[in-house]
């Protein structure tokens, strides 16, 4: 048994903006602090790119030069040119699964490739892996998953894997009852340390992450609108950038709400921002094991979030630790919880004190204990 | 020299074998390709006779690390032996047993072991799934058991584990069985029941997973009534007994005797129904034998177990207890699982006013309780929803002529001589449905039971092609007035053979002569071509012949999968799609095809309706189409008439030129632009509608825009006020052009005009007195819909009947989605009105309106009557669930009660209520009514259907 491992972790690209490639960078860097050799390998080129760093301190490399063309619904004439696209595809798809398999056929013994994402995922399927360790990772929920085309491809390619991990043990029962025995669960590691502790008096409520559909800031507007007028001395900063921002932007000012003080651009001092706040906000549709409200709990501040997820309820115990959970897209029920944390600083202290407490079950040493022994199980 | 002794495996798995060459190979690779490596595997074999030893010597030869293989020196006959034998050989630390015909999950082990080392319990539970061989359909066995990962410090936190007895899908810590000295009794079935009650009780952390681990194949035996099965089921259900006192007495000595309900609950609901399972089929003698023999057992067992276990296991029980081995054989005919046909054969009765099973046993108080069947609603049920089985008794011949005789029960009397019932025996193609024959029944009517017969000659009668129509199915159409039923036929062993019907096929007698009598699958009577003449013999030996070759074979066994797949493939939705969208769509719009469907078909009713009878009324010159869910009973006659989701509906729709329906068309059938969609919508909003609702809020991007797509389909919107246009259409985020018209369905409301139709109803309902008519009826609640007990009234019902029986009248009107049973003792002042289709009318004949939270308060308001708003869980309903568009309390044109008693006294008061709210009620009707001024079906009809438009 290998105690040093060649650890392959394989996303749909290395170095895109977003949650994803940030924890596989996170999980790299901790994988490596170990003593294991990562390599981080992407299918194809980010669109929107992250700079991540040059001496990064293990290897990372993409098996297409350019972006695979995207399988389109297509119907008339257009379906005649399909089988020829599909079999140009194909081609493309065949070379990268060797190049794949000549990047895994380096590892030692004991080798692990973990698919990160279940599009990753086809080419990790059809890669020769013999004798590896493989895992598929599904980040997200698994109600999420079932509402799209996704759900049909993690049953297709994770199900001949070793191990199939979801975020957390809500989510790896879920596919249990789904027919799917190889399920475990891994929960993401916390990776920041608060510098400063907010002190919870700042009349400041805030949330951070992508203007998008999914994240639900629409709904988070439609609350603020109902509770804003009666705390006119609070203010919500939300931080991120997205698709929706205008019609975002346009919804606030409808809704008598004043857009330039309320969306506040992409942030690279997350520290001072949690810092500087009193409350958390998740308005999310959908999420996984959200990181950044685990950051906002790791700074003991207190959330309020819609309960979308079974990640949610295992960071937040409504009313006992960590915040308010509600019932998602209850509106209505967000504003009254939110005019809760507002009305009340011994909650808003009792909250995220504790909260605080759980997330410590996150630090890094402890979900690399549980990767390692998760990699020994599979020796077994 | 020997080597080191090698650490020991993780796993040690025992399977135990008799006589199954065929399977154990499986069984053994299963744990060889086990993801845990750790593992070994020791076959026991209980002395077979046949290849078995010479399979498993094959697998001990490939695999000698890690099989090994024992075989017992005589044939102990269980599963005990050689199960006590594996774990007495065992090396690994954990231990897991599997049968020769079954298999393990490829993760079984792995998933097994890690959670027993991280939780150090001392056994493990896992899902095991029935595979049925035959159709390949899985099953999960007790899912409610292995919902999820839990771990247990005592059988009391999860006493229901009592129920799941096997041994198989469970992981012992090897250590744990040789602590408590956990063995399986060697001499007995059933070994597993004690073994896990033991188990049990033992373990002090039991741990369950949701993950699949076993698969228990089940092969399906072929119904076998002869003297061996009456001694084997006699013996089976005296070991079972046996068994099951041994784990009492294994409680009492655990001095948990809190668990002996649970496991006697366990006792009524699962093993005494498996083993007087359909038992009607049985001669009449090996059902006493087997109800005397549990008789016994089931006379220890305490009355509150009778009264927790689940309605029909309990009765059985109970009337095994009375020794009433007719009345258990009719509960079984009602609970039978699939494939097999549940059918109510036991006469109901009334008795004080509640619904018994039977009409034996209502002296003694315990089956008063057990048999008292009311809140299952056999007595509101429509005759089609009874699942009535008739019984063939009798066959006679006389010359060509063939009399057929049964009987069947008149469900609490209710087939009477003047409701002029009516009989078909219908036999019908089994594959393809294509051809029919009916025969007319006569029916003798007799409040207890109808009997049948059928007197015809079937040579001329019975026409089947030949070779391609094999099987006939049997049923007898009853028609009741207005209700339909279609009876499954059912007969004993020596009938069923005498039922020999001559025929004359169309492809000659050489194919077949006769129509034989047999059993399907699911229990029930059908016919089966066969040959008895010498020609027919000689023809279907020659057909028989070519079948038989090789190549025969192939061809008939491809062309009858081909068949069979392209029935499958035809009825799937994405079939039918594909036709919509390629074909139908494509296909030219018929002028004047209007479709009309109320609440996704369940109803002829609503706007809809209203429209559709205008244009009657004006003579328009159209073809109407209107849309069925579940029974055409009801619709109208001079109407084509489809069912939903089926072919013709999708070329109806395809094709119209108009769609006006109430609530939605399915959500993936687009509308042509050709096309005109009138939706009328089916009430105005005080739960958030649409996108207002968190259901809706809380969506995908996806899930949200399909839904927009379906409401961008509509052309026209039907509005009552300016609140519709600030909350509903607004909610829902409605494009099409307003008709600010009124709603068609209050035409009445506001003119009346229909008195024929509402006296008609009156005396339907039996309301020919001059007491009050109140209206309950509330709105919708999701949990309702597939609970078996549907509304559960939210006040008292006898206080009411109490009170003002003498004074009022209460229609209960469920939501159509949710059932309603109501006890017969109310008969006299309540009455359930669930089957009445369409609304308005019952609007109109009640003096008052008992409501919550349905839009039917807004119409209601239009006739200017006392109205209670009756809500017990307004904080929770408005709060939590729905939220609301204004306050109720503010606003309602009457009082809000939110207790029994508050509710008597509003309806005490409900001439104050007429005056006191009169003003309230005025304002009402201003801000949520203001275009329902009556003239709404003209308005439609005159805008689109004018004669200005179209002339005839």
């Amino acid at each position: 048994m290998a105690e040093h491992r060649d650890i392959f972790i394989v996303c749909n690209t290395v170095n895109e903006l977003g949650g994803l490639n940030q924890w596989a960078h996170d999980v790299a860097r901790l994988f490596t602090a170990r003593g294991h050799r990562v390599r981080l390998i992407g299918v194809e080129p980010a669109v929107n790119v992250r700079d991540f760093g040059t001496d990064l301190p293990y290897e990372t490399m993409t098996l297409h030069a350019e972006q695979l063309p995207r399988r389109g619904k297509v119907s008339g004439l257009a379906a005649l040119g399909r089988g020829i696209q599909e079999r140009k595809r194909q081609q493309i798809f065949e070379g990268g699964v060797r190049k794949l398999s000549g990047i895994l056929s380096t590892g030692g013994t004991g080798s692990v490739v973990i698919a990160a994402q279940v599009w990753a995922g086809e080419w990790v399927a059809a890669a020769d892996t013999t004798g590896m360790q493989v895992i598929g990772m599904s980040h997200e929920s698994y109600e999420a998953c079932r509402a799209s085309s996704r759900f049909a491809r993690v049953k297709t390619f994770y199900t001949g894997m070793d191990m199939h991990l979801s975020l957390t043990d809500a989510d790896a029962d879920a596919w249990a009852r789904a027919g799917m025995s190889n399920v475990g669960a891994m929960p993401n590691p916390l990776m920041v340390t608060p510098k400063t502790l907010p002190t919870l008096t700042e009349k400041r409520i805030v949330t951070l992450g992508r203007l998008s559909h999914e994240k639900g800031i629409d709904m988070l507007l439609e609350a603020w609108a109902q509770v804003a007028p009666a705390h006119p001395d609070w203010s919500l900063e939300i931080y991120g950038a997205g698709p929706n921002e205008q019609a975002l932007r346009d919804q606030a000012r409808e809704l008598g709400l004043d857009d330039t003080a309320l969306f506040r651009g992409k942030t690279n001092d997350i520290d001072s921002v949690l810092a500087s706040s009193s409350v958390y906000v998740l308005p999310s549709r959908q999420e996984g094991f959200p990181i950044a409200l685990m950051e906002a709990l790791a700074y003991g501040l207190p959330a309020v979030s819609f309960d979308c997820a079974p990640g949610i309820r295992e960071l937040i115990e409504d009313d006992v630790s960590g915040g308010l959970v509600i019932t998602a897209g209850n509106v209505p029920g967000f504003a009254a919880a939110l005019t809760r944390l507002i009305e009340d600083r011994d909650l808003r202290v009792r909250l995220g004190a504790a909260g605080r407490e759980t997330v410590q079950r996150y630090t890094p040493d402890s979900i690399m204990d549980r990767w390692e022994a998760l990699f020994t199980l599979l020796d077994r | 020299m020997t080597s080191s002794q090698p650490r020991p495996p993780d796993v040690t798995v025992v399977v135990i074998v008799y006589n199954d060459a065929g399977r154990v190979a499986t069984a053994v690779r299963s744990v060889l390709d086990q993801s845990l490596r750790s593992h070994e595997v020791i076959v026991v074999d209980d002395h077979s006779t046949d290849g078995t030893p010479a399979v498993v010597e094959k697998l001990v030869a490939e695999h000698p690390d890690t099989v090994r293989f024992i075989r017992l020196p005589a044939n102990s006959g269980h599963c005990g032996a050689p199960r006590n034998a594996g774990v007495a050989a065992a090396r690994g630390r954990f231990i897991m047993f599997l049968d020769s015909d079954d298999t393990l999950d490829v993760h079984a082990c792995r998933n097994m072991v890690a959670e027993a080392e991280q939780t150090e319990a001392d056994m493990v539970i896992g899902r095991c799934v029935r595979h049925d061989v035959a159709t390949g359909k899985e099953t999960s066995w007790m899912p409610w058991l292995v919902k999820q990962k839990v771990v247990y410090t005592s059988l009391r936190e999860q006493p229901e584990l009592l129920y799941d007895v096997l041994s198989t899908n469970k992981l012992y810590r090897h250590d744990f069985l040789v602590r408590e000295n956990l063995t399986f009794l060697e001499d007995r079935l059933y070994e597993d029941n004690l073994f896990s009650a033991s188990a049990y009780i033992a373990a002090k952390k039991i741990a369950v997973i949701p993950q699949r681990i076993y698969t228990w194949n089940i092969e399906r035996k072929a119904a076998n009534l002869s003297i061996t099965r009456r001694a084997a089921d006699i013996r089976n259900i005296t070991d079972r007994i046996i068994v099951t006192k041994k784990i009492d007495e294994l409680l009492a000595k655990h001095d948990a005797g809190d668990l002996r309900l649970q496991k006697d609950v366990r006792f009524i609901e699962n093993d005494l129904r498996v083993h007087l399972a359909r038992l009607s089929q049985l001669p009449e003698e090996n059902q006493r034998a087997l109800v005397e023999a549990a008789r016994p057992y089931v006379q220890t067992l305490q009355d509150d177990a009778f009264r927790e276990a689940k309605p029909l296991p309990a009765m059985a029980a109970y009337l095994v207890r009375q020794g009433d081995f007719h009345g258990v054989a009719a509960v079984h005919d009602y609970m039978v699982n699939k494939p097999f046909q549940p059918h109510l054969t036991a006469d109901l009765v009334v008795r004080d006013g509640r619904v018994y099973w039977s009409d034996r046993h209502l002296d003694d108080p315990l089956g008063r309780e057990v048999l008292d069947v009311t809140e299952m609603g056999f007595q509101d049920r429509q005759l089609n929803k009874l699942r009535l089985g008739g019984t063939v008794d009798a066959l006679q011949q006389d010359g060509d002529v063939v009399t057929v005789a049964g009987s069947f029960t008149n469900p609490l009397g209710r087939i009477t001589e003047e409701s002029d019932p009516k009989a078909q025996l219908v036999i019908t193609d089994r594959r393809s449905k294509q051809r029919v024959f009916r025969v007319e029944a006569h029916l003798a009517v007799d409040e207890q039971r109808i009997g049948w017969h059928v007197a015809f000659a079937p040579e001329k009668i019975l026409r089947p092609v030949g070779l391609i129509d094999p099987l006939y199915s049997v049923r007898l159409h009853v028609t009741v007035g207005a209700e339909r039923a279609d009876l499954a036929l059912f007969a004993d062993d020596d009938v069923l053979d005498a039922i020999r019907l001559p025929t004359r096929p169309r492809l000659s007698r050489l194919t077949a002569d006769l129509l034989q009598g047999y059993r399907t699958d699911s229990g029930n009577l059908a016919l089966r071509l066969e040959a008895d003449g010498g020609a027919a013999k000689l023809g279907t030996a020659a057909i028989t012949g070519v079948r038989s070759t090789n190549f025969g074979a192939r061809a008939w066994a491809r062309a009858a999968e081909f068949q069979k797949s392209l029935r499958q493939r035809r009825n799937t939705r994405a079939t039918k799609l594909s036709w919509y969208e390629n074909v139908f769509l494509k296909m030219p719009v018929k002028k004047g095809t209007v479709v009309f469907e109320s609440h996704m078909g369940k109803q002829f009713s609503d706007s809809p309706r209203a429209i559709y009878e205008e244009m009657k009324r004006q003579k328009i010159k159209f073809s109407p189409i209107w849309v069925y869910a579940g029974h055409p009973t009801g619709f109208p006659s001079d109407a084509k008439l489809v069912k939903r989701n089926s072919w013709g509906y999708l070329q109806a729709l395809a094709q119209a030129e108009y769609w006006i329906d109430n609530q939605g068309f399915p959500h993936d059938l687009r509308k042509r632009p050709e096309t005109t969609y009138i939706q009328t919508w089916h009430g105005s909003a005080f739960k958030r509608m649409g996108f207002d609702q968190a259901d809706v809020k809380r969506q995908s991007e996806a899930q949200q825009t399909r839904l927009s797509n379906a409401i961008d389909r509509f052309d026209f919107f039907m509005v009552r006020s300016a609140h519709d246009e600030r909350t509903l259409t607004r909610g829902m985020r409605v494009g099409a052009e307003l008709l600010r018209v009124g709603y068609p369905r209050n035409d009445a409301l506001v003119k009346g005009g229909n008195d024929k139709e509402l006296a008609k109803l009156r005396k339907q309902l039996g309301l020919t007195d001059d007491r009050k008519v109140v209206l309950y009826a509330p709105t919708f609640r999701p949990e309702e819909v597939n609970r078996r007990s549907g509304l559960q009234l939210p006040f008292d019902l006898s206080e009411f009947t109490h009170r003002f029986g003498d004074d009022m009248v209460l229609l209960v009107r469920p939501h159509y989605l949710v059932s309603f049973a109501l006890p017969p003792a109310y008969g006299h002042s309540v009455r359930n009105v669930a089957s009445v289709h369409d609304v308005t009318p019952l609007l109109q004949i009640s003096d008052a309106l008992i409501t919550d939270y349905s839009s039917l308060m807004f119409d209601y308001s239009l006739l200017d009557r006392p109205m209670i708003f009756h809500v017990p869980d307004y904080d929770n309903y408005v709060g939590a669930t729905r939220g609301s568009y204004f306050d109720l309390g503010e606003t309602a044109p009457g009082p809000l009660t939110r207790t029994s008693e508050d509710l008597i006294a509003a309806l005490a008061d409900l001439d104050a209520n007429t005056t006191t709210f009169a003003e309230k009620r005025r304002q009402f009707v201003a801000e949520f009514g203001e275009y329902d001024t009556g003239d709404a079906a003209k308005s439609v009809v005159d805008r689109f259907f004018g004669t200005g438009n179209r002339r005839g």
